[in-house]
């Protein structure tokens, strides 16, 4: 390269340094330039991942079902596509059913607490670039969504509204290393903070260092003022390992989030908080032991014959 | 670079995320999944003279910043990609190049897609974006360093045609 040519590049490489590092200045101090820009992708990114969303449910048995087509119209063959429509169709049913369980769990959840919710399908995964935990849910602001609302799982917390479009929204979920809660131990009320780690486990820090906290304990949600972005009395989960390292200066435990984050394809958004606390309504049941069945055999002996 | 091949480059990129956007983002694949744009990004860059893999870089970074997945502040994924995308194209750019013949290449990009993290993590304690526990940290970086191994000899070949098309051709200039 010629020296000319080398200037150049430095010159633009100084440039684009320059306004990369612009940009994260404006950004950090509140300024946000490129917030309709970035609205504007979304809104066009949005059908694409709806309709990508719907034509790769059923992706893997398609994939397998697509090396039917094609052949001669014999009546095997004639058979053989009509299994692999009719396997589509099940594998489209089922899920459709893990679907439908979801939402009827949800529901119940919701239900029993007295919430007002909104549902609406994941329509896409986070990615993992920014090491962030993320789903994007096919309702927006037009369902009423806004920022900042809590948001359920099947088995209760699932994380919060992050960012709003018209028709889908950013959920950070619980497992996200930016996400924190308030919650409150079932039985002792003692409370503290909850941190995600990026993973199903969460950091659980109480405020109070003196009293006793056990593996087993349930958490969960303290809920915020006006309700958002946490209402009272969701499932968190419970916790599996206590630290008890001397001389810490708060008390803390692993704790295991109830919703599983790799399984999520219909979420609830509350929209509408509780009219008054449910307190522990919705506390988990601990399972019940299945009592195995025992069998008595009495066995009379049979008399031994006598000479 | 002509007018032509900016507007030609600029709507391949767009395509580019609009897939991994909306498909790459349906799986949530064990280990982390793989990024497809950070793919093409650095695989172009290999193939640029530095000045061409700085703008590739800006472009990429610029698109994973608009993102919505994406957390921390905007301009810190353009900033990354930019040194990224310029690093590779220095060591692999012209004929006396570090990364010698194709297994060079699919090499020097997942070594690309690991710095491209490991920046990610340096910078995120400083701009103040949270990014989970260790154990989690070398699990994504293991995990998406395995996918990018396996995928890209898979679409480097199409990349590269790609490329060929729009930057050796002449047709657009």
């Amino acid at each position: 390269m010629s020296k000319g040519g080398q200037s150049r590049t430095r010159l633009l490489l100084v440039i684009l340094i320059v306004t990369s590092l612009f940009l994260v200045t404006l950004d950090l101090r509140g300024v946000k330039l490129l917030d309709s820009l970035k609205q504007g992708m979304q809104s066009v990114v949005s059908p694409f991942q709806r309709t990508a969303n719907s034509a790769l449910s059923p992706v893997k048995g398609f994939f397998s079902d697509i090396s039917l087509i094609g052949r001669s119209g014999s009546q095997i063959e004639k058979l053989e596509k009509e299994n692999a429509a009719l396997k589509l169709e099940l594998l489209e049913r089922q899920d459709a059913d893990v679907q439908i369980d979801q939402l009827k769990n949800i529901l119940d959840l919701a239900g029993t607490a007295g919430y007002k919710i909104v549902n609406s399908k994941v329509i896409s995964q986070g990615s993992y670039q920014s090491f962030a935990q993320t789903v994007t849910i096919g309702s927006g602001s037009n369902a009423g969504i806004a920022q900042n609302m809590t948001v359920l799982s099947e088995y209760g917390i699932a994380g919060i509204v992050k960012e709003v479009y018209p028709n889908s929204a950013l959920i950070q979920l619980a497992s996200d290393p930016a996400f924190r809660i308030g919650v409150r131990i079932v039985n002792s009320q003692q409370i503290g903070f909850l941190t995600g780690r990026g993973e199903r486990f969460a950091a659980l820090q109480l405020l109070d260092n003196s009293t006793d906290i056990n593996e087993g304990d349930i958490l969960m949600s303290r809920g915020s003022i006006a309700n958002r972005p946490f209402v009272p009395g969701i499932p968190v989960g419970y916790i599996t390992a206590v630290d008890n390292s001397p001389g810490t200066i708060a008390q803390s435990a692993t704790v295991r989030y109830y919703t599983d984050f790799s399984k999520l394809s219909v979420l609830a958004v509350v929209v509408g908080g509780p009219s008054s606390n449910p307190v522990d309504a919705l506390v988990p049941q601990k399972p019940q032991p299945i009592p195995t069945p025992t069998v008595t055999v009495f066995v009379t002996p049979t008399p031994t014959p006598s000479n | 670079m002509s007018k032509g091949q900016i507007g030609i480059s600029s709507l391949i990129f767009l395509a580019v995320y609009i897939v991994q956007e909306s498909i790459i983002s349906q799986f949530r694949l064990p280990g982390g999944g793989f990024s497809i744009l950070l793919i093409f990004a650095l695989s172009w860059a290999i193939m640029s003279e530095h000045q061409t893999a700085a703008l590739i870089g800006f472009s990429a970074g610029f698109l994973m910043d608009l993102s919505q997945n994406t957390s921390g502040p905007f301009g810190q994924w353009t900033l990354i990609m930019l040194l990224a995308s310029y690093a590779i194209s220095y060591l692999g750019y012209g004929d006396d190049n570090f990364f010698g013949g194709a297994p060079g290449v699919v090499f020097s990009i997942v070594s690309g897609n690991l710095l491209v993290e490991l920046m990610f993590l340096v910078s995120a304690p400083l701009l103040g974006v949270p990014v989970g526990s260790v154990s989690q940290i070398l699990f994504t970086l293991f995990g998406t360093s395995v996918w990018t191994l396996f995928l890209t000899p898979i679409v480097l070949p199409i990349f590269a045609k790609l490329y060929k098309t729009f930057f050796q051709s002449g047709s657009l200039k």
